[in-house]
């Protein structure tokens, strides 16, 4: 079993707050991949036999929103902004240096598994472009040096 | 009831109903009123995904989903304003946008709905010049079906029918936006009883069934109206037909029966029509016991000759006749006047039986059961002991489902009868032992009448004609009726004539024939 008993309680509990019991699927989804790192069909199966749905129902939301992952990740989530104020700012060329500083493209994880590097559609910081986004941390008014220094810092 | 005006003109509609809905029940959609849609469907859950069925609302300041907008009492509704029209050209041009360009070589070219609304509602030049999306093409999603994804517009329709219908939920929307698709999960394979039908009800050429694609342009059949003849539910099917031939069925709407579906089984069914083990020659086994192809009416003479001799060696009470629940109410019903007036007083019905599921699929699988059993005959389990045991000279036999385990278990307790005249569609083993063959008409070969399970009274009409010299069981029976000189035969049979006289023969067929059934069936009295 992928999902520890602790977790399975609350599930049960977020599960009562709504009327159909599939509104906490979201809930639920985030709760396990703090855990696991990512949902694995082993874990899209389990998240579906709580909640009496078909597992393809759960990898459905799974692929369709950006922060959760069907595949493991790397140790920390580097996402970089690339939408129309970051680019106008240089977050393309940016995202092209750190690709080539970590030896791997947008959407790969590094061999050591420490980064996984990304680019997002937009982080609603736009005063403050080009930046990027280290797990839950903001990194703001960057340039290539900067964004480096950031990424050679994480363990 | 609310009061709908749509283009002017004001309806009744039934309260809770959404305009699509509304249409629908009043028989208009896309048949007087047209608003082209692709997600919605009569039969599942209400998507509003694909957006073309917008029309414009009085009191909203902008366009509705036809699909998704319950109709409110006294709501004016307009299908045919420029907003609407220009709104229409907008949603096919985005639906456009990935769609490949591939009429030419697609399947669905013809039936296709992108098609269709493309030429109807859509602007004819595209304004974009950056590459359609690369995506994955003639994907084998199952025993059934191919998919195409590039040619999806993502109506959702397969993925709901899954879900809802026979409730598998094999497909599923993965990703997001531009990037999404539909796929089975790794590992599964779109594979349920019901499968075919995605088929159906894709609005393009994205899913097609292996067995259909690339047999024929579909501009060449003529959709011919007619039942699935493979169990006694009596799916309402088009029997797709060219060259004399039918190449499919697809299932017609009948919301008494099937709503707007098929089993998978059923629809292959067609392939019995013109297959080759159809039974053609008729034949006389020799004196040396060899089977002879002859002519027809060589065979019926005899058939009449021997068995005139067996009645006047041994007299009407060794003879019996069995009928298939193949045989059709008007067969069945001339069968009944020959067993009358020849005396014969041991009849019965055969129905071979399999599973059965909660949708469609019922556990009889002939499509007349119900009408034999209306019509007096009664199962044939305790006569096929009795034949077994030896008991019976003389058989009748229509249809082979006699052999199946549940009455004979095979030809061989036959083989010592005095006489056996057989008349059926196909090859069986019943062919070692008969000592007469009469090939006979299919369904699709003829005017006739079935009640299925539920005792409502459907019909067949003659789409395609054997190759070979058949004829409908009723028709055989009254010549044979005829050369045995019987009263009341004279080796006509007008199937119309018999068909009115059902409710004769039987109170529940009362004001029931053939011409009143229609296409979409009538309930024998005290089955409505």
């Amino acid at each position: 079993m992928v999902i520890s008993d602790a977790a399975r309680e609350k599930i049960r509990a977020e599960m009562a707050k709504y009327p159909k019991p599939e509104g906490a699927l979201l809930a639920a989804l985030h709760l396990v991949q703090k855990q696991t790192g990512h949902i694995s069909g082993e874990t899209a199966q389990e998240i579906a036999d709580l909640f009496g749905i078909h597992p393809i129902r759960v990898m459905e939301v799974v692929t369709f929103y950006n922060m959760f992952y069907d595949e493991p990740q790397g140790r920390h989530h580097v996402h970089v902004c690339t939408n129309l104020p970051c680019s106008l700012r240089g977050a393309r060329e940016l995202l092209r240096g750190l690709e080539a500083h970590l030896g791997i493209e947008a959407g790969e994880t590094t061999k050591d598994g420490r980064v996984t590097l990304a680019h997002e559609e937009c982080l609603g910081a736009c005063g403050y472009a080009p930046m990027l986004r280290v797990d839950e941390t903001y990194h703001e008014n960057l340039d290539l040096a900067a964004a480096k220094r950031i990424l050679d810092e994480l363990e | 009831m609310a009061k709908l005006t749509i283009d002017g003109v004001e309806y009744e509609v039934k309260d809770g109903r959404t305009i699509l809905q509304a249409l629908d029940d009043l028989g208009l959609l896309m048949n007087g009123v047209d608003v082209p849609h692709y997600c919605w469907h009569p039969k599942l859950t209400i998507d509003g995904s694909c957006r073309l069925c917008q029309v414009e609302v009085e009191g909203f300041p902008k366009l509705q989903i036809g699909c998704n907008t319950p109709v409110k009492d006294g709501m004016v509704v307009h299908t045919k304003s420029e907003r609407v029209k220009h709104a229409r050209e907008g949603v096919m041009e985005f639906l456009l946008l990935n769609h490949p360009l591939d009429c030419p070589i697609c399947d669905q070219a013809g039936e296709c709905k992108l098609q269709d609304y493309a030429f109807e509602y859509g602007v004819k030049h595209a304004r974009t010049e950056e590459p359609r999306r690369a995506l994955k093409k003639n994907v084998d999603l199952g025993p059934t079906i191919k998919f195409d994804q590039e040619r999806c517009i993502l109506c959702r329709r397969c993925v709901r029918f899954c879900r809802e219908v026979p409730k598998t939920g094999e497909l599923a929307v993965f990703n997001r936006g531009d990037h999404s698709v539909i796929e089975t999960v790794p590992g599964m394979q779109l594979d349920n009883p019901y499968s075919m039908n995605v088929a159906d009800i894709c609005p393009v050429g994205a899913l097609t069934t292996k067995d259909f694609r690339f047999k024929i342009r579909v501009w060449f059949l003529e959709e011919a109206p007619g039942i699935c003849t493979g169990c006694s539910n009596g799916c309402n099917v088009y029997l797709g037909v060219a060259n004399n031939k039918v190449y499919r069925y697809v299932p017609r709407r009948n919301d008494s029966v099937n709503d707007t579906w098929i089993c998978d089984v059923g629809r292959m069914t067609y392939e019995e029509i013109g297959a080759p083990d159809r039974l053609k020659l008729p034949a006389v086994r020799s004196d040396s016991g060899v089977l002879e192809a002859v002519p027809f009416a060589k065979a019926i003479d005899a058939a009449a000759a021997r068995l005139r001799s067996l009645v006047e060696r041994k007299g009407a009470g060794v003879l019996a006749a069995v009928a298939s629940a193949h045989a059709s109410n008007e067969d069945l019903l001339v069968l009944a006047r020959f067993l009358d007036a020849y005396g014969i007083r041991h009849s019965g019905v055969t129905v071979r039986r399999g599973d059965s599921d909660d949708l469609l699929v019922k556990a009889e699988k002939a499509a007349n059961a119900e009408g034999a059993r209306t019509l007096g005959f009664e199962e044939a389990g305790p006569l096929a002991k009795q034949i077994a045991g030896g008991g019976i000279d003389g058989l009748i036999v229509l249809g082979h489902d006699l052999l199946d385990p549940a009455y004979l278990g095979g030809e061989r307790t036959l083989a010592k009868l005095d006489t056996v005249i057989v008349l059926d569609t196909h090859v069986s083993a019943l062919e070692r032992v008969a000592h007469v063959i009469l090939p006979v008409r299919h369904a699709a070969e003829k005017d006739a009448t079935y009640v299925n399970h539920a005792g409502r009274v459907q019909r067949s009409w003659p789409v395609v004609e054997p190759s070979f010299e058949a004829y409908a069981d009723g028709e055989v029976i009254s010549r044979l009726g005829a050369a045995l000189g019987l009263p009341g035969f004279d080796g006509k049979f007008d199937v119309r004539e018999v068909s009115r006289s059902l409710g004769a023969a039987a109170a529940a067929f009362r004001g029931i024939d053939l011409e009143s059934v229609g296409e979409q069936g009538i309930p024998l009295a005290g089955k409505g």
